[in-house]
């Protein structure tokens, strides 16, 4: 074999490697959204072609399973979860940026840490404190938890983008005649907005997909979809095709959001230890 | 305002967060775990019995140890194939191009995706009766044609490494693809210019240079494979038995359905130890470049 | 318009000390430059004056008034930035009319302002761009647009034209200098290029490890060094430096060549000053003393001739002309009016 040959070869394996890789990547996805649209009785034969339909939808909106609340309640979870936290966040980011802090470092490993403290360690003593205080199975005490998850992230995140806005031009504002908040007013949020927006959509997402902390508080009112996938076990064991339309719902808008964001995503999941 | 002022005050809303979210749950568990902390039982909570919590743990409970053991396998199996089978993955992406572009996209797909819809969908793809995986595995490999995947502890474990993995390859992937496109060109050029081949280009230039970020993603994965909760929750719900019971599983069903708070939380800080480990070397990393 | 003052200014980190203990009078209108390689603590010296940066200890005066706790906004200066710091959310004539709006100015007076000051660095037309739509050059306009747009008391210019290319510097070089002249405003100038240091400066600052090595007109500091750093730093190429001793009233290489007649007192060891111009290029035996071509470079304009002599290498400037070889042998002569001693211990000049 010549070398040309060798390379041509070489290149149809590697092409057919990533269609098998795209391939097993999808599958279990595709699988859940030919489920959504296939009637009780298809799901159970291993069928490529159906007749599609729509009911499934339709079915888990309705009672008893009333998906609809558990959407209602993710949306505004995560919504005002990110609401809160980037401000905060942002204004934080700001000063670990761009000023010198006694214990800045110390702070900021403690931030980078509690991301990785283990959910179910911070659940317990909110349980407890929640139960007592009467915030148990309420879109508020999930708030409060999703913030320990998405604070870190947030933090990280905007500082990463801050770092990248040059200081010159926050300078030249200065010397102009800005005072401090006017800068981060007039010239760092303008030039920071992308990247406060895609931190945003960084945190919706994870908030949206948080599921051990619904799990523990929540068992009614305040329950979101995630959790809501349980209800789907019927008598006679899972009922697929209402499972997997709910499936959609839950990762349809996700997926449409990483999409918009995929250039940070490595960026946002690893605070800036790479690259 | 002076500068000196005012840097404190703009942290000072995310601190009080974090303290409040994190840093007091943490101190707030290690107290309950000195407690008896019986949910069922009022003032339990404050009853302090030092550290007969952790001492049942280490030598009354088979359970515990159990679920550690479970925990480290899951750990070195979940983070060492999904290391190299992602790295394989972004060695065959990185070029780039049409194809290899579209695949890093649709790679965003499954990291998006809930890990608890993970585990739902791997319990669909292994359904006994009309999984597909189960039906792929069975005509490849016959022996496994007829086994109920799930409910077989061996297998069912297999299942939770398989969705772990199929739910982190995508994250690894992206992250070592941005290593690859940070080792300099010129030193791969320079390294083929020399006569070496593709492995051996691979092995003495590109892999020690993409050697930081390899250890990144390795420490990452081991801290969120030691915390795994929603796909084994979602999958096997640590069954069948306890062959699937991790350490999270185990501190949650000790604590929320049995109310063993004291006890759960006491094994929640056992838990919190290697994090710390863990951690440090991580953040060994993130302040290399400072 | 006001004069600057710094009294005994310093700024240390830890240990590092970026500014040692200066003074510094810049007179009102006075075209000041601060000259020397990086890190020598120019650009610090400035960014105290613009308040970026506080200083560890001194004062700073501008006009009468101390500034030490002022906040920059304050301080009524305007500052061109080495990377221009274009705010890249704006238009041009936005970024220009800024420091306008943020003061308070009156939307009507706003407009003309900032067209006058855009039609002074030729911007006119790009006023509603961004900046990103500009080139290297027309940024640089931009920056220099937006100081100008005020009259304020002080321009701050930190190394404006280092990321232009070579070309294009020298066409704005002279813009700039036109326009400082037109303005009469009292500038300060950081450099790392000697050649913007001399064209610019009413007077130069040269600036080594924290501490102004000389201060003076441009034909001072070329012409009367104050010491080796000066010496060495200023001209291209640098000045020739050659170890020795002084003799009996003769300079004597280490190579034990009596070269030139100086007016000093006998040292045990001495350095040779000598600019290679001063160095003229005979055929020969006809020069104070006879060298080996090491290396022959044609400018166009002039020739360079990098000459071995004893252990050490020299570059005399020869005639336009001229061509000579490797290896050729001509005679080089010292031109005895511009020659400079100096002590290698202190590095101190010492009359000639």
């Amino acid at each position: 074999m010549t070398g040309k040959q060798r390379q041509r070869l070489l290149g149809t394996v590697q092409v057919s490697l990533i269609l098998a890789a795209i391939f097993v990547m999808l599958v279990p996805i595709a699988w859940i959204f030919l489920a959504a649209f296939k009637t009780h009785v298809d799901v159970y034969q291993l069928k490529l072609f159906f007749t599609p339909t729509l009911e499934n939808f339709g079915t888990v909106f309705d009672d008893p399973y009333r998906l609809g609340e558990k959407l209602f309640n993710s949306t505004i979870v995560a919504l005002v979860t990110v609401v809160i936290a980037i401000p905060i966040a942002t204004l934080a980011a700001y000063s670990f940026s761009r000023f010198s802090l006694r214990g800045e470092t110390l702070m900021l490993v403690i931030i980078l840490a509690t991301q990785f403290v283990p959910a179910v360690v911070i659940i317990l003593p909110f349980f407890v404190m929640f139960r007592d205080i009467g915030l148990l199975d309420t879109r508020l005490g999930l708030i409060l938890v999703n913030l320990a998850i998405v604070m870190p992230f947030a933090i990280w995140m905007i500082k990463g983008f801050i770092d990248g806005i040059p200081m010159d031009t926050e300078e030249a504002a200065m010397v102009d005649g800005s005072s401090r908040l006017q800068v981060i007013r007039n010239i760092v949020l303008p030039m920071a907005a992308p990247g406060l927006l895609t931190s945003g959509i960084f945190c919706f997402i994870i908030a949206w997909n948080e599921f051990l902390f619904a799990l523990i508080l929540t068992n009614k009112d305040a329950v979101t979809l995630p959790i809501g996938l349980a209800l789907f076990k019927g008598e006679e064991g899972d009922l697929w095709n209402l499972l997997s339309a709910a499936g959609i719902i839950i990762m349809a808008p996700m997926f449409v959001l990483a999409l918009m964001i995929r250039k940070y995503f490595v960026q946002g999941m690893t605070m800036g230890a790479v690259r | 305002m002076r500068d000196n002022t005012l840097k404190y005050l703009l942290v000072l809303p995310a601190v009080l967060v974090v303290f409040a979210t994190a840093i007091w749950p943490l101190i707030e568990a290690a107290r309950l775990s000195f407690t008896v902390g019986r949910l069922n039982r009022p003032g339990s909570l404050d009853q302090y019995l030092g550290w007969e919590n952790y001492t049942w743990a280490f030598f009354e409970e088979p359970a515990f140890w159990n679920s550690v053991w479970v925990t480290a396998v899951y750990t070195v199996l979940t983070v060492g194939l999904t290391t190299i089978l992602a790295l394989g993955l972004a060695l065959l992406l990185a070029p780039g191009g049409r194809l290899r572009s579209a695949a890093q996209t649709l790679l965003i797909l499954p990291f998006a995706m809930s890990p608890a819809l993970i585990g739902v969908s791997f319990r669909f793809m292994f359904n006994p009766e009309f999984g597909l995986f189960d039906a792929f595995f069975g005509v490849v490999i016959p022996p496994l044609a007829d086994v109920s995947w799930l409910a077989d502890p061996t297998l069912a474990f297999a299942v939770v490494v398989m969705a772990d993995v199929w739910g982190w390859i995508p994250f690894l992937t992206l992250v070592l693809i941005g290593g690859l496109a940070s080792v300099p060109r010129d030193t791969i050029e320079a390294a083929q210019v020399d006569g070496a081949s593709g492995w051996r280009v691979f092995r003495d230039v590109t892999l020690p240079q993409l050697g930081p970020v390899l250890a990144v993603v390795i420490i990452l994965k081991a801290i969120f494979s030691l915390k795994t909760f929603d796909q084994v929750f979602m999958l096997t719900n640590g069954g069948p038995g306890t062959a699937t019971q991790t350490l999270s599983h185990y501190i949650y069903f000790n604590g929320m359905k049995y109310g063993q708070i004291g006890y759960s939380a006491s094994v929640a800080w056992l838990m919190v130890i290697p994090m710390i480990f863990l951690t440090y070397a991580y953040a060994k990393f993130v302040f290399r470049k400072a | 318009m006001a004069e600057v003052h710094l009294k005994n200014l310093t700024k240390r980190w830890g240990d590092f000390i970026g500014v040692d203990d200066q003074s510094l009078h810049i007179a009102d209108q006075e075209f000041l430059v601060l000259l020397g390689p990086s890190g020598c603590g120019k650009t610090t010296t400035m960014r105290m004056i613009a308040g970026l940066e506080d200083p560890t200890g001194g004062e700073i005066w501008i006009g009468d008034r101390m500034v030490n706790d002022d906040l920059p906004k304050n301080r009524d200066v305007a500052m061109v930035f080495q990377n221009y710091g274009l705010y890249p959310h704006m238009t041009i004539f936005d970024n220009i009319a800024y420091p306008l709006r943020v003061r308070g100015v009156a939307k009507a007076e706003i407009g003309p302002r900032v067209e006058k000051a855009a039609a002074q660095v030729e911007l006119t037309e790009f006023l509603h761009r961004k900046p990103k739509a500009l080139s290297g050059g027309q940024r640089q306009r931009v920056a220099l647009a937006r100081a100008i747009v005020r009259t304020p008391k002080v321009f701050l210019m930190d190394e404006p034209l280092s990321n232009l290319d070579a070309k294009l510097r020298v066409t704005m070089r002279a813009e700039l200098k036109h326009l400082s002249r037109a303005l009469k405003i009292t500038t300060v100038y950081v450099t790392h290029d000697q050649i913007e240091a001399m064209t610019l400066a009413d007077r130069v600052a040269v600036m080594r490890h924290g501490v102004i090595q000389q201060l003076g007109t441009p034909d001072e500091i070329y012409n009367d060094p104050a010491n080796l750093f000066v010496a060495g730093f200023i001209g291209s190429p640098a000045m020739n430096l050659i170890n020795g001793s002084v003799q009996d009233g003769m300079f004597v290489t280490t190579g034990g060549t009596r070269l030139v007649k100086v007016k000093a007192a006998d040292r045990a060891r001495a350095i040779l000053g000598v600019r290679a111009d001063d160095l003229t290029v005979h055929e020969a035996g006809q020069g104070d003393i006879d060298v080996t071509i090491y290396a022959f470079e044609n400018t166009g304009e002039s020739t360079l001739l990098t000459v071995q002599w004893g252990k050490q290498r020299v570059i005399a400037r020869g005639d336009r002309h001229l061509r000579k070889d490797q290896d050729d042998v001509v005679g080089i002569r010292l031109n005895s009016d511009h020659l400079y001693l100096f002590d290698p211990e202190t590095e101190q000049r010492i009359d000639v």
